[in-house]
């Protein structure tokens, strides 16, 4: 009897605990549009497309992050690696230039329509667009990459991955957004400031830290 | 002076806050510290340590 | 067995009496402020605790290198208890803050840098927690866990300037300048001195609290699976 009794605790306890990870999910939504928002009242329309733009990403993003290390794991591609010798340095590295690419597709193809559709009379400036994006998806995925493993081991893996990453990503929203609104506008590379210097800074030392830090979650 | 009335409220809420939190997780501590060695106790004396 | 003792007896008589003098130099050293008034003495503790939450994130970042390095299960339980110690103390940050704004601007929220970076350290906390909370208690999970406490440390430096540069924020409306406590008066320092070194008593002892239980739950939950 004792033993129905804890399992029927632990049951509503742990619907008590979804409730907890929405709620906090939900947290971080909000503040991930606010300052998309805040960052994007630069240059008016162009501002307001590079916020859009980005949270756009943001979610399609981790989707697909997660998403295909899922159709990884089912196909034991993961055990199959580790078992091989390659370092997990290397893994890392090639994770996460793989996330950077399928992040650049799904830009290219998401930017036009979104230029279409909201960004009436604007001077975009291709080649700065192009670095600026690249430098947040760099960002993106060198978080998403260590974590989305992390995430599908967890109870609530679907709002996991988000929960984990959306925090450290909280900053590069915010700058990416700026600098993404800037070029937008016409700006030139060396005139978008300080955002794009702490974007290189995001970058440098997230993948860094990635790159020196994969091998203590990839070792069972 | 009906305004420092209300700022005496809040500053005692904002006190309250910190005192009451403070307190009430060092409640939580202890019942969870007092459970879990009350359970170890009864699994080593079932041992028959 | 000297350290433990000295933590288990002898910090809640420093803690607890440190806090009660805190208490007296806030309200009966420090003078009124004469623009805000009586409201001002939450400065005290919101500053105070501002300053612990951010020590405690560094704890947790500390423990989680020393646990990745070491391999020692005691760090990951320092980085464990010091997280939840943590999110409590930048909860009061973001609790006492609206409540102190309010008075002198007439709105709850206001986007200032502080308050906006302790906000993103407060989800950067509670993501940990989640973690640990829906992870279970396996090695793996564990040393995510670490390298996510470090992940967070790491962001800290660019979240304080990137919250500067967002555009919608307002200058500093709860504190004068940046890095400095914008305090002339002595009494004012020391009530804010003396609460500071409180709170960190306070952070030292709960976090030793929690971490005491955590390793008595490790040992329960060793005894259980030995039982099988």
């Amino acid at each position: 009897m004792l033993a129905i009794l804890w399992k029927d605790l632990r049951i509503e306890w742990r619907t008590k605990e979804m409730l907890s990870s929405l709620a906090v999910l939900a947290v971080l939504l909000v503040l991930t549009l606010t300052f998309a928002g805040q960052a994007g009242t630069v240059g008016a329309s162009a501002g307001r497309l590079a916020g859009a733009l980005w949270v756009a990403f943001l979610f399609a993003g981790l989707l697909g992050i997660q998403r295909s290390f899922l159709l990884e794991r089912e196909n034991q591609c993961l055990a199959g690696l580790l078992v091989s010798p390659v370092d997990a340095t290397s893994l890392f590295l090639a994770k996460l230039v793989g996330n950077v690419i399928v992040l650049g597709l799904m830009q290219a193809l998401i930017v036009p329509l979104g230029a279409l559709f909201m960004g009436s009379g604007m001077a975009a400036n291709l080649p700065a667009l192009a670095v600026v994006l690249a430098l947040g998806n760099i960002g993106f995925a060198a978080v998403a990459t260590v974590f989305a493993a992390a995430a599908v081991r967890t109870r609530a893996r679907e709002v996991m991955l988000p929960l984990l990453v959306l925090p450290l990503l909280l900053p590069l929203v915010i700058l990416v957004v700026k600098a993404t609104g800037a070029v937008l506008g016409g700006t030139s590379l060396g005139e978008v400031g300080p955002s794009l210097t702490y974007l290189l800074a995001f970058d440098a030392i997230y993948c860094t830290a990635g790159w020196m830090l994969f091998e203590f979650v990839v070792r069972e | 002076m009906e305004g420092s009335m209300r700022f005496l409220t809040n500053l005692f809420a904002a006190y309250a806050v910190i005192w009451v939190g403070l307190f009430l997780y060092l409640l939580g501590l202890t019942r969870r510290t007092r459970r879990v060695e009350d359970e170890l106790e009864s699994l080593r004396a079932l041992r028959g340590r | 067995m000297r350290a433990r003792d000295f933590f288990d007896r002898w910090l809640p008589w420093i803690a607890g009496p440190a806090m009660l003098i805190a208490l007296y130099c806030i309200f009966l050293v420090a003078p009124t402020e004469k623009d805000q008034g009586v409201i001002q003495r939450i400065f005290y503790v919101h500053v105070s605790s501002a300053w612990t939450a951010f020590i405690g994130f560094g704890t947790v970042a500390m423990s989680s290198a020393l646990f990745l390095w070491s391999g020692h299960d005691r760090y990951d339980r320092v980085a464990h208890a010091a997280a939840e110690i943590g999110v409590l103390f930048c909860t009061f940050v973001l609790l006492t803050g609206p409540i102190w704004a309010r008075h002198i601007w007439g709105t709850w929220w206001q986007w200032d840098p502080r308050l906006t970076q302790t906000l993103i350290l407060w989800t950067l906390y509670v993501s940990y927690l989640m973690l640990r909370a829906f992870g279970g208690n396996d090695d793996l999970v564990r040393r995510w866990a670490a390298v996510l406490g470090i992940f967070g440390v790491l962001g800290i430096p660019i979240i304080i300037r990137s919250v500067r540069i967002l555009p919608g924020i307002h200058p500093a409306v709860l504190m004068t300048r940046e890095g400095d406590t914008g305090l002339v008066d002595p009494g004012m320092r020391l009530a804010l001195y003396v609460t500071a070194v409180a709170f960190l008593f306070v952070f030292v002892w709960l976090v030793h609290l929690r971490t005491r239980l955590q390793r008595l739950a490790d040992t329960m939950a060793l005894m259980h699976a030995e039982q099988g």
